[in-house]
């Protein structure tokens, strides 16, 4: 099967910087792809090359088998694009931004009605139909760029952080919603910076400043050699008193590496130290320890990982 | 409660703002730049005495007196001499095509009468249209005649010799309105389509809804046109909205054709929504566009013609205005309004007037072109 995306050394340079660096992947049809990476690392300039928005300064890319600047036109007609910030007309309603999108995309007045009105079901906006798009909460407002990204009924969908700034429930049913179209057959590239999101995706890439630094499945990623360092295990400490435990663990010869996720604590030890031990050694730093458990690395632990082995290399 | 003044906010204020200022390059210049420039345009080329009135000339007498009239045509600054006229039907051509303003006709036995001491008749024909033109024309062309008879008496006492005979063509009445308001009608439109035009873009580049209409298959030109088409519509409405109340509320006559002015008026509205699109490929926000627009509006007053003579201006000012659509359409205008002239009188404005819009579309379009990929 061939695949619905892909980039082959794909580069933007802006004068000296490139932003990014001949990165190459490959995307399955109907699944869906979680691009990741801090701000500024060039997802979103990947996610415009691959829309035929930015023009590449080397390398190629094809999406849905049309090279992305040669078959620009044919780029256009099978992808659907959510961008960071919600860009509909907030003074046209639900309605009629959905009629205007449907109408760029040349769907006869027929398939327009259909359509729309498919869509208008699948995102759950029917009783907003007649709402002008400035009316609607963040997290609706993503729905109807959704919707309209939806219309024509494209094989690919690029989202940019289609999560950003809404609510935990409307997250969630905006990912049940994207799932719904990725088992329907769709391919869906999406960026994010929840780790709970990306932990939901079939495959995810990493890039950093530019670089794709990681590809692979969860599990793929996870044994990673700098993440799951042979001779090492993980632990979880959970304690109201994090800051103290965290100057405390960081003094422990046993102890490898320790990030504060929140409340916890992540812990990376050598191998053959159990819970107890750990857990008497903090406990007189930081007074009451809820929780000691083993934890297999995280998603998150892996980028942490990932990130801090390029800023030494 | 907020305190009404606390110096450390404004300075926190003043710190970013001035940032802001900073960063945005274009802006920052724009806004210093216009004034000084605009200032410096404009004093230049507003000049209220009026000069080197375009001047045709017809000789049916051939005779000593003629020359002296004639030398006493080009020793003035008020009057240019541009055409030498072979009958009297090609002079009044000249003058109803609008190719000069005054038209100066030495009649037959004009150095006989002279010699004679017989009072003689110089016929002035001087066009209307322009009111403070036509003033300026009429009391130098008197002057003329009682210079050239004291010369030829030797004394200025006695009764002029010579009797200037002017006649009026076009708003023999001289109003003013007649001149101003078909000018105005051409101000007002330039103006609305520029704004209109370049706002809506830079709006959608604004919002960040650019981007959301390049993923779909609309191509560049269809996205430019849909943009454009609606404020060409208003603005053709305006047009017949100002038109028919120069006609009615200002009781100007139009001596020409009302269609074929309509039909150039839309020549016009794609010019100068050619500008606004220019100024939309450029400008990335509103600001901007607005300070852009607002760039182009005084040129458009004060260099098009609407106010001052072009002929008048020192010669770069008349090259900046022919950079400005309504420079052409002011003649157009006029011409068909006033004059009621006709297309083969015209055509060298209107094609002008077209090559212009259609260069301002071609480069605006590749210019919107590159910015966006």
């Amino acid at each position: 099967m061939t695949a619905a995306i892909s980039a082959d050394r794909l580069t933007k340079r802006y004068g000296d910087r490139a932003v990014v660096n001949e990165l190459s992947l490959s995307v399955e049809p109907g699944s869906i792809f979680g691009f990741l990476g801090p701000n500024g690392s060039g997802k979103s300039t990947t996610i415009k090359m691959l829309c035929g928005l930015v023009r590449p300064t080397s390398g190629t890319g094809s999406v849905c088998g049309f090279d992305i600047e040669r078959e620009d036109e044919g780029v256009r007609r099978s992808i659907g694009y959510v961008s960071q910030s919600f860009s509909l007309y907030d003074e046209l309603t639900v309605q009629q931004n959905l009629e205007f999108y449907g109408r760029a995309y040349g769907l006869d007045p027929e398939r327009r009605a259909l359509r729309k009105k498919a869509v208008i079901d699948l995102t759950g906006l029917p009783r907003y139909a007649d709402t002008l798009a400035r009316n609607l909460s963040g997290g609706w407002k993503q729905r109807l760029a959704l919707a309209s990204a939806l219309l024509h009924e494209p094989q690919v969908l690029f989202l940019d952080e289609p999560t950003a700034g809404i609510d935990p429930v409307a997250r969630r049913e905006l990912w049940d919603l994207l799932f719904k179209l990725a088992s329907d057959g769709a391919t869906l590239f999406v960026t994010t910076h929840y780790m709970d999101e990306a932990e939901r995706c079939s495959r995810l890439g990493y890039i950093f400043e530019g670089d794709l630094i990681a590809i692979g499945t969860l599990d793929e990623l996870r044994a990673t050699p700098g993440v799951a360092t042979p001779g090492t295990i993980r632990f979880r400490v959970g304690t109201a008193n994090v800051m103290a435990a965290f100057a405390r663990v960081r003094t422990l010869d046993y102890v490898r590496d320790a990030t504060i996720f929140g409340r916890d604590l992540h812990i990376v030890a050598n191998e053959g130290i159990d819970e107890a031990r750990l857990r008497a050694d903090l406990t007189a730093a930081a007074g009451r320890i809820d929780a000691v458990e083993r934890i297999e690395p995280s998603l998150e632990d892996v980028f942490v990982a990932l990130t801090r082995e390029r800023g030494a290399a | 409660m907020r305190k009404p003044f606390d110096t450390r906010g404004f300075r926190a204020v003043l710190y970013k703002e001035v940032i802001h200022v900073v960063h945005d390059r274009t802006t920052l210049i724009l806004a210093l730049l216009l004034p000084i420039v605009q200032l410096l345009l404009f004093g230049w080329a507003i000049n209220t005495r009026v000069a080197h009135i375009s001047t045709a000339y017809l000789d049916e007498d051939r005779g000593a007196a003629a020359v002296q009239v004639l030398d006493a045509l080009r020793a003035s600054d008020d009057f240019d001499l541009v055409y030498t006229a072979t009958s009297r039907e090609d002079l009044r051509q000249r003058i109803v095509a609008g190719r000069v303003r005054v038209a100066v006709d030495v009649p037959p036995n004009f150095t006989a009468g002279v010699r004679a001491g017989r009072p003689v008749q110089l016929q002035v024909l001087i066009d209307g249209s322009d009111s403070s033109i036509a003033q300026e024309a009429l009391g130098a062309a008197s002057s003329i005649g009682l210079a050239v008879s004291a010369r030829i008496r030797g004394n200025v006492t006695v009764a002029p010799l010579i009797d200037v005979r002017p006649r009026m063509l076009f708003n023999p009445s001289l109003r003013s309105a007649n001149f101003l308001v078909p000018g105005l009608i051409g101000v007002i439109m330039q103006l609305i389509t520029i704004f209109l035009t370049s706002l809506s873009i830079v709006g959608e580049r604004e919002r960040g809804t650019l981007d959301q209409l390049l993923v779909t298959p609309i191509g560049s030109t269809g996205l430019m046109l849909g943009k454009i088409v609606p404020y060409a519509i208003i603005g053709f409405v305006d047009f017949l909205l100002v038109l028919s109340a120069m006609r009615f509320v200002f009781d100007v006559p139009i001596l020409g054709n009302v269609w074929l002015l309509l039909l150039l008026s839309v020549g016009f509205l794609i010019s100068s929504l050619g500008l606004g699109l220019l100024i939309s490929s450029v400008a990335r926000t509103q600001a901007q566009a607005m300070l852009m627009a607002f760039g182009t509006m005084l040129p458009s007053i004060l260099l098009s013609g609407f106010f001052f003579e072009r002929d008048s201006m020192p010669l770069f000012m008349q090259w900046v205005g022919y950079a400005i659509p309504l420079t052409y359409f002011l003649e157009i205008l006029r011409g068909i309004v006033l004059r009621g002239e006709t297309m083969s009188a015209l055509w060298p404005s209107v094609t002008a007037m077209l090559a212009l819009g259609a260069w301002l579309i071609v480069v605006a379009s590749v210019r919107f072109a590159k910015t966006t990929t």
